[in-house]
């Protein structure tokens, strides 16, 4: 059989076992590995198998996942969670739209600790969307502006998304890290002034509230300087050169039980949590890693990858052009995949075309991850909605979703201005010690 | 949907797994030996930074941590599956009767097995091949086969949870949720 065709048989069969609730590390593993005993030998694919385990298992740069999860563990467990919105709030509540501006807000502080987009909606969403609702927000616009905020976790840093595609990819997650930076606070940006406009057009949607204080505005401040402080010297100290990512993420744990102590959170039922969380998530995470990596080597040794770079190749088709089509498949997909399936199933395919056409591997990384993101948005699956519905319970989800349409809209400007310009991702890293 | 603080624990990953189950003695000892991988690489990783800027070298920081990132990878896989906790694209099955769901999840559970016995097949020819050769870490000569027998250790128990799971009913059924 042409290895092409059983490539592509693999990625069907691998979408079938997803599609049947095979989990994903799972469905990685198998498909990559009798592909590979398809391709090479059984016994070619099961040593491979095996390198892989221990390579994974023992790789150093990976050690920066578990760690940078216990630090956030460690964070929501000294009460670094929800403050964020709550100072927001105090600054620019009283402006029209402004616990709107301070639930995106605080998704991007929060964000910087959790680096999960479902994480983030449900810890601000819980704290703002009632806060909002008796402020006289209409419901579907608040909720809709949570659910986008909250995909902020997924791209600022430390991202778990970046970490897992640094590592499929063989890219530095430093240099991922700080190539997030801009695009993570400009897709902010983008989400306010969506706020700004639906606000300026339609008053009615997020009203003022009383204006506080500034008193008690700098005493809310106060209050988070702690988290502020860590997470910029975390990340901060990652992008100057201080430590490399496993070092920043144990930094971090470290400077975390610190602030727990500090915050009088410092007990064993505390700590006992945070690592049985940790453990179980990096747990999930490393099958995911064993398997997608068997499958990537099985993509590659089908010569798929290959065979599409040089089909876009001798299509001599403008890059742009050809990325706003990856742009839409991965949009399609993600209609129905889980964010980091999706992640893993097209890196191995997308990727060398996108380097084929000259882009930056770094570039890729974030586009692929601003796409993914859109995916917890729009409908059918559009987790986040799920989250939020959950906690606004009697908010219709086609409130929702009519809601989010603002949010999508900038979503849609912030990507194309991520493809337009690739120096907005990569002008930071080249500037910095990473 | 759960209590969405609940859901918050996932904050590098977006499908929430269950909290790690420590009521069983497999459970306990995964858990005590992930954590003390946990902070056996926080602990390596922090000296050697603070002697990287303060003038004094902790040789073999990184072997160490490598060395604790395998207790952390083989007991993590084992606590996640002892939770039933692994990622899974629920689409089609919460449409579903539990009928064809406690199926599914039969079917996902021996797939489960199967995929983990294929890793430790290749591990164990692995091993038998590097076995003699008394394989160490450059710095610090750490014996690195007894950490390949950590993981096919944790290996197995995985494959027998996976089985396990595909035989109780009650267990597919949960899963299959």
């Amino acid at each position: 059989m042409i290895p092409e065709i059983v490539g592509l048989l693999g990625i069907l069969g691998l979408l079938v076992l997803l599609t049947l609730g095979v989990p994903i590390g799972v469905s990685l593993a198998l498909t990559g590995a009798i592909g590979l005993m398809v391709m090479l030998s059984p016994e070619a694919a099961l040593v491979k198998a095996g390198v892989v385990v221990f390579e994974v298992a023992n790789k150093y740069e990976l050690g920066v996942l578990p760690l940078f999860l216990l630090m956030a563990h460690l964070c929501f467990a000294a009460g670094a969670s929800r403050d964020f919105f709550d100072v927001a709030a105090r600054f620019v509540g009283h402006r029209r739209g402004g616990l709107g501006l301070a639930s995106i807000a605080g998704c991007a502080g929060f964000g910087s600790i959790s680096g999960s987009s479902l994480a983030t909606v449900a810890t601000v969403g819980s704290a703002a969307l009632p806060e909002m609702r008796r402020a006289g927000y209409n419901p579907g616009f608040a909720a809709g502006a949570l659910a986008a905020g909250g995909t902020l976790g997924a791209l600022i840093p430390p991202s778990g998304a970046l970490i897992v595609f640094g590592i499929i990819a063989e890219q530095s997650i430093g240099t991922l890290f700080t190539a997030a930076v801009i695009p993570g606070l400009s897709q902010a940006l983008f989400y306010m002034l969506a706020i700004a406009v639906m606000c300026a057009w339609k008053p009615e949607l997020g009203p003022r509230s009383v204006r506080v204080a500034w008193r008690d505005r700098m005493r809310g401040l106060l209050g988070i300087i702690d988290v502020i402080l860590l997470v910029c010297f975390v990340i901060g100290g990652l992008m100057i050169g201080w430590f490399t990512p496993t070092e920043a993420a144990s930094v971090g744990v470290l400077v975390a039980f610190v602030l727990m102590a500090i915050r009088g959170a410092f007990n064993r039922a505390a700590l006992s949590d945070a690592f049985a969380k940790t453990l179980t998530t990096t747990g999930m995470i490393y099958l995911i890693i064993i398997g997608a990596i068997l499958f990537a080597a099985f993509i590659s040794v089908t010569g798929l990858a290959d065979l599409m770079s040089n089909t876009v190749r001798a299509m001599d088709t403008d890059p742009v052009v050809v990325i706003i089509v990856i742009a839409l498949m991965l949009l399609v997909l993600g209609s129905f995949l889980d964010g980091l399936a999706l992640m893993l199933l097209t890196t191995p395919i997308f990727l060398p075309i996108v380097l084929e056409l000259g882009y930056s591997p770094i570039w890729f990384g974030i586009f692929l991850v601003r796409t993914m993101e859109i995916g917890f948005i729009h409908p059918p699956l559009g987790l986040n909605v799920y989250v939020i519905q959950a906690i606004g319970k009697d908010i219709p989800l086609g409130a929702i979703f009519r809601g989010i349409v603002p949010f999508l809209v900038a979503d849609f400007f912030h990507l194309a201005v991520l493809i337009a310009f690739p120096v907005v991702t990569l002008w930071l890293p080249s500037i910095m010690a990473v | 949907m759960s209590d969405p603080i609940t859901d918050a624990a996932a904050p590098l990953h977006d499908e929430e797994p269950p909290p790690a189950r420590r009521d069983s003695v497999a459970g306990r000892v995964a858990f005590y030996i992930g954590s003390a991988g946990l902070l056996a690489a926080t602990a390596a990783d922090s000296i050697a930074v603070l002697g990287r800027h303060t003038g004094f070298a902790l040789l073999g920081a990184i072997e160490i941590v490598q060395a604790a990132i395998v207790f952390i990878a083989a007991s993590s896989m084992v606590v996640v599956t002892l939770a039933r906790g692994h990622a899974a694209v629920h689409i089609l099955t919460d449409r579903l009767g539990p009928g064809r769901r406690q199926l599914l999840s039969r079917v996902a559970n021996l797939l489960g097995a199967l995929a983990v016995l294929l890793l430790i097949i290749g591990s164990l020819i692995l091993l038998g091949d590097t076995w003699a050769g008394h394989e160490r870490s450059e710095l610090l000569h750490i014996p690195l086969r007894w950490f390949r027998v950590l993981m096919i250790a944790a290996l197995a128990f995985m494959a027998i949870l996976f089985l396990r799971d595909a035989i109780r009913s009650r267990g597919s059924a949960e899963n299959a949720r």
